[in-house]
């Protein structure tokens, strides 16, 4: 038996609509707005005067595209580390280390919650020459002289996958915990090795929290400019830190949005083949 | 079940945990020594504790985080139980406000640079002066796109008999809303609180452009102490944080309710 249901008040409407308001103002006028002014010729007087696509051809020249390019590869290394990474551990606790799975989230997300300029200043004591990791490599005889690590694409790198793992971890985790372990049990039983169990019942089972991962890791990965910056001393270039040189600089406002427009387009056409391709070759097809 | 062993697992957790933990722990332990940044471990002191407690400015940059964190959390907070409160009238399924609701995701497909170069580009453009009202407006933006996706999913798995017998016997929609579906949102709707306030409490990207120069948080403040040759007493801070931070995770674990989204 059904009862009717109250008819919706224009209160209840009033009410809701706040938020859409503020959405709508502060996320996506401003993204319009951007994308608008990557567009349009402003005279020096602020008044428009006319449409050209000149500045964002100028950063479709070698030198921008692979800054972009190399953003891309930042990002999708950063996304398949931590996935090596996350996975097992997300497995282990939600099967076989399940007693201890509050202890380690617990410790996961104690440094994923505290501000993350504190760890870069935490790696620069690992990683600088008199550092913890050189010392400790020097006192175990593997290398004589220290290794110069930081201001590297491996200093980037490690601070890169630091901060992102808790973000493919937990997402990963959470398919996983919903996950009926009894589907790798029949699996098992039924003749499948352990990798065609893995390949063909539990990762496309767990693709949603892979793919909420991975959205999770690629997209801020890619804008990033704080790491690169400080862990990298300014020698590599990514997308992040131009966007900012622009923007930040007297003058150049609209030509930093160009190249924002620029790049965050490539940034969403890249994450939509990567899904695509997720879609296309994690779903085995049943013959 | 897992064809590695024992001694695999164990392993590669450890080696797992040592790297997430070990900078950290360095970082502790070196905030006691005598001598900054970078020289070797050389006595036992709270000389920087003591810094820490007297420096007034990193105070201060506290106190903005603070203010920040806690508007940008109470207003999306409020904006996104509202919002949730016109989706009950719609009876189970929202279906007033289903199609809507693809809008508040957008924050997740758009990095936070973007985000922040456009809000930096639109408040400049309507002139409207940099500091912590800007700064509060834009991880307002941030939350609701965690509080929103939380809620509203917690929302759809409720049982719905529920709010039909409340309705059956009497009360009004309103009353019902607060009255039964309200108390059954509560826990997750805690946990995106904390969520959106440690998000903005750590943020820096937002904060580094839409701050302006007249104010500083805390994130923008240990910018500059990393970048002005570093004194231990960002490692006093770090382990006050850390305590803060444990504090705050030990409150999401008593919620016991992990949102849907991670």
């Amino acid at each position: 038996m059904r009862f009717p249901r109250p008819p919706p008040s224009e209160r209840a409407f009033s009410i809701g609509i706040p938020a859409m308001i503020w959405q709508v103002l502060f996320f996506y006028i401003p993204l319009l707005f951007i994308i608008v002014s990557s567009v349009v010729k402003v005279s020096e007087t602020g008044a428009i005067k006319g449409f050209t696509f000149t500045m964002v051809a100028h950063f479709f020249t070698p030198t921008y595209l692979k800054v972009i390019f190399s953003s891309i590869l930042l990002a999708l290394s950063n996304v398949v580390i931590c996935f090596c990474i996350a996975y097992p551990l997300a497995y282990f606790m939600a099967f076989t280390g399940k007693r201890f799975k509050n202890t380690l989230l617990f410790l996961l997300l104690i440094p994923f919650w505290t501000n993350f300029l504190l760890h870069v200043y935490a790696w620069f004591y690992v990683l600088e020459n008199q550092g913890f990791l050189n010392n400790m490599l020097i006192h175990l005889g593997l290398i004589k002289q220290p290794l110069v690590l930081l201001n590297s694409i491996f200093s980037i790198m490690i601070m890169m996958v630091y901060y992102y793992l808790p973000f493919m971890v937990l997402p990963i985790y959470s398919s996983l915990e919903r996950f009926n372990a009894n589907l790798i049990e029949a699996s098992l039983d039924l003749g499948a090795t352990w990798f065609q169990t893995f390949r063909r019942i539990i990762l496309p089972l767990t693709m949603r929290g892979v793919r909420a991962g991975f959205f999770l890791v690629y997209i801020p990965s890619f804008g990033e400019f704080a790491i690169p910056e400080l862990m990298g001393g300014d020698k590599q270039m990514f997308v992040g830190n131009v966007v900012s040189q622009y923007i930040l600089a007297e003058g150049t406002g609209s030509l930093g949005a160009a190249f924002t427009v620029v790049s965050c387009a490539i940034l969403l056409a890249t994450a939509i083949f990567f899904y695509w391709l997720m879609d296309r070759y994690v779903y085995v097809k049943v013959r | 079940m897992l064809k590695f062993g024992k001694v695999g697992n164990l392993i590669f957790i450890s080696l797992t945990y040592l790297f997430l933990w070990v900078p950290i722990l360095v970082l502790f332990v070196f905030s006691f020594n005598t001598e900054g940044y970078p020289s070797p471990w050389s006595g036992f002191t709270w000389r920087w504790y003591e810094e820490l407690i007297d420096s007034i400015y990193l105070w201060k940059a506290f106190g903005n985080s603070l203010i920040v964190a806690l508007c940008s959390t109470l207003i999306s907070c409020l904006m996104g139980v509202f919002l949730i409160f016109y989706a009950a009238q719609g009876g189970k399924e929202g279906a007033r406000i289903g199609k809507y609701l693809g809008l508040f995701y957008g924050n997740m497909v758009i990095p936070e640079t973007v985000l922040a170069v456009s809000l930096l580009g639109f408040f400049s453009l309507l002139s409207i002066p940099l500091g912590l009202a800007t700064l509060v407006v834009a991880h307002t933006v941030l939350g609701l796109g965690f509080v929103v996706p939380i809620v509203y999913a917690r929302f759809l798995e409720l049982d719905y008999r529920l709010t039909e017998a409340s309705l059956v016997l009497g009360a009004t929609p309103t009353q019902t809303f607060f009255k039964v579906t309200l108390p059954l949102l509560m826990p997750s709707l805690i946990t995106s609180a904390l969520l959106v306030f440690i998000i903005s409490f750590d943020d820096f990207i937002l904060t580094y452009f839409c701050a302006g120069s007249s104010v500083q948080t805390l994130s923008l403040y240990i910018l500059s102490m990393i970048r002005s040759g570093v004194s231990p007493v960002v490692n006093a801070l770090s382990a006050v944080l850390l305590f803060i931070s444990s504090l705050l995770v030990m409150i999401f674990f008593h919620l016991k309710t992990r949102s849907r989204i991670f």
